[in-house]
């Protein structure tokens, strides 16, 4: 507790020079650590790692629309599958395996249009929200992601049963990024920049609007707030998190997309990190990633005999620990410790006001 | 392909038959909704254990069609009442609808039918198993143009047509029937007039549970039983409910039929492999420019 307490005052203390200094710092400590992971433990760790961070950047973007916004949305993971078999297809060499579609487009050519293209689907799936609240959203947009993926399963020219392969990576130069450490460079830049954003995102006036709409649409819309636009907004925000995370994920080596990617399973898994990192909680969402994503990884191999099936209970565990969340912690991780700051906080300015006296009735 | 009029009536019929089973299970849907203002995301997962239910009680056991089929439908009660009141109740405690419980009640009712799901994998396995019933006793109806219902549509069709009738004569016409209404209505009042509101959320639950049970065990005959069944029914039932307009019963068996006919006619008549996205399709196009469903029923909306 106290040692959080340290970090969070020397991260005050660094951003009060500049406000980047301790996004530099954190960028400078990650860049080591895929070397630490190959040189103590193995190389397998880096490809969770790129994983992990494609799960932030999802996670972050869900939060934008469900944490900031309070719009129930559970398609999340449709448009992840529209980014990555966007960029996928559009960088593809024509005439490819299997009847695959393919525009042999450069890779940085791909990925923009995919967010755009991820963006714009976004605009469709908050459309509804227009309308719509709190349930019937929810079942309009778990309708339009779970259409995305059975189209994507039976339309041959996605790639449909036996997948997308031979996706090509990126490169700048003659430097390519088909390695896991190589790739590590490139999504951890993208998750920390999109941390930095989505909070650039809450502290701007467009975060305000957000979060007037979530507390109250009514209200908002009374105190001139534009309630369909900053619905819409919000849900285009985080259909380009998830565009990115989708093509970033399309061209991670080994370069191989599957619609069983985005199946129910992913999107359980996606709310899990949300609600364990307590929605509307930025670093609460990115926590919540990374637990869940190596949760996921060391479970997903555990089978357990009962009258002779094998079965895989890492489904059980996870929709488990899902409700067993909501009803027990609903806050989630980020609740917790944004409790603890607010409260050292308190006490913190109540100590300068009454000159040291406050210490004395917290222990 | 030239235009035939038998083969449209064909799938009209089959469509109608197979409308009515999604129509029960968002029968039951509607009930918890308009009851308890939560949207029942584990829902089909309840169809799922009815028909397996259904499945272990006729083969196993080796009881009669329907007997299995009633079996079928107390014992998915049971399991719907049990998971309603350790899990849910802390939640519809707080208050459903729109609140921030109401957002946590569809993450928990999502987490929920994964945690079914394959929890009935422990119990049921992986395969799918053909549902053998002996339906001989049930006439094979031939249509003009030469068009074969099978005993099991027929028995479908009978058999829902007897449920529809059994819940709307408990619902209007008995005491424990206006007592349900009267909590869908206003949970306070109903306290302060008597009536044992836990215990009538619990009925509804189970009555709810009941009725998506049967629809398993009647779907059963048709196609064969899986445990992953339960999440594509979940989708059409949502899709029939709310096309009918979420929360009025009738409505929701008018929506089944609905949606069965919009996926056999566009099976038929323009991809058989996107049949599972038509619903969808209808789900959102309803829900975009008609929220309150096709038939104009006012849509119960809580602050």
């Amino acid at each position: 507790m106290v040692f959080l307490s340290r970090i969070a005052d020397l991260i005050d203390a660094l951003a009060s020079r500049h406000r980047l200094l301790p996004w530099l710092i954190a960028y400078v400590m990650l860049l080591p650590l895929p070397f630490i992971m190959s040189t103590f433990f193995n190389s397998y760790l880096i490809d969770l790692a790129n994983r992990a961070c494609l799960f932030i950047l999802l996670a972050v973007g869900l939060n934008i629309v469900k944490g900031f916004c309070g719009q129930v949305t559970v398609g999340h993971i449709g448009l992840y599958a529209i980014g990555a078999v966007t960029s996928a297809v559009l960088s593809l060499e024509p005439g490819g395996f299997g009847g695959a579609l393919g525009f042999g487009l450069p890779v940085w050519v791909s990925i923009p249009i995919a967010i755009l293209v991820t963006a714009f689907a976004g605009l469709i799936v908050g459309l509804p929200s227009v309308r719509l609240e709190g349930a019937y959203l929810a079942l309009a947009t778990l309708g339009l992601g779970e259409s995305v993926r059975i189209f994507i399963a039976v339309t041959p020219a996605l790639g449909s049963s036996t997948g997308l392969m031979m996706i090509p990576a990126p490169s700048i130069g003659s430097f390519v990024f088909d390695s896991f450490t190589s790739y590590y460079y490139l999504v951890m830049t993208a998750a920390l920049v999109g941390i930095y954003f989505s909070f650039s995102i809450l502290r701007s006036a467009t975060g305000r609007a957000f979060q007037a709409i979530r507390e109250d649409t009514i209200a908002a819309s009374v105190n001139g707030i534009n309630v369909i636009k900053y619905k819409l907004l919000a849900f285009v925000l985080s259909a380009i998190y998830a565009g990115l995370a989708g093509a970033l994920f399309a061209h991670m080596p080994p370069g191989y997309l599957h619609h069983n990617n985005f199946t129910v399973i992913e999107m359980v898994t996606l709310l899990l990190m949300v609600v364990l990192g307590g929605i509307g909680n930025v670093w609460g969402g990115v926590i919540g990633a990374i637990v869940v994503t190596i949760a996921y990884d060391q479970t997903k191999d555990l089978v357990v005999y009962f009258m002779d099936r094998p079965i895989v209970v890492q489904p059980l565990v996870f929709g488990l620990s899902m409700v067993l969340l909501v009803l027990f912690m609903p806050r989630g991780i980020g609740g917790w410790f944004e409790g603890v700051l607010r409260n050292r906080r308190f006490i913190k300015r109540s100590e300068e006001k009454l000159g040291g006296t406050a210490r004395n009735s917290q222990s | 392909m030239g235009f035939d009029f038998n083969s449209l009536l064909a799938f009209i019929i089959f469509g109608v038959t197979i409308g009515v089973v999604y129509g029960i299970v968002a029968l039951g849907i509607s009930l918890i909704y308009s009851g308890l203002d939560i949207v029942h995301f584990a829902h089909g997962e309840m169809y799922m254990f009815g028909a397996f239910f259904g499945l272990v009680l006729a083969h196993n056991v080796g009881v009669p069609y329907p007997v299995a089929l009633i079996g079928a439908m107390i014992l998915t009660a049971i399991l719907g009442m049990l998971v309603e009141r350790v899990f849910y109740r802390r939640l519809t405690r707080a208050g459903g609808g729109y609140t921030v419980a109401g957002m946590g009640m569809i993450i928990c009712g999502f987490g929920m039918s994964v945690a079914l799901v394959n929890a009935a994998y422990f119990f049921f396995g992986a395969e799918a198993e053909p549902f053998r019933a002996n339906l001989d006793y049930i006439p094979r109806l031939t249509f003009p143009g030469d068009i074969n219902v099978p005993e099991s549509y027929v028995l479908t069709a009978i058999i829902s047509v007897l449920l529809m009738a059994g819940l709307h004569y408990f619902l209007r016409h008995t005491k424990t029937g206006l007592a349900v209404r009267a909590v869908a209505h206003n949970k306070d009042i109903a306290y302060l007039m008597g009536i044992n509101v836990p215990l009538m959320i619990s009925l509804i639950f189970g009555l709810a549970c009941g009725l998506a049970a049967a629809a398993g065990v009647l779907i059963g005959p048709m196609q064969s039983v899986q445990v992953e069944m339960g999440y594509l029914m979940l989708m059409k039932a949502f899709a029939a409910a709310v096309v009918g307009g979420f929360g009025s019963l009738p409505g929701a068996i008018l929506g089944g039929i609905m949606v069965g006919i919009f996926e056999n006619l566009g099976a038929a008549y323009i991809s058989a492999s996107h049949k599972d996205i038509y619903a969808f399709l209808l789900l959102i196009l309803v829900l975009m420019f008609r929220p309150s469903g096709l038939f104009g029923v006012e849509a119960k909306v809580k602050a």
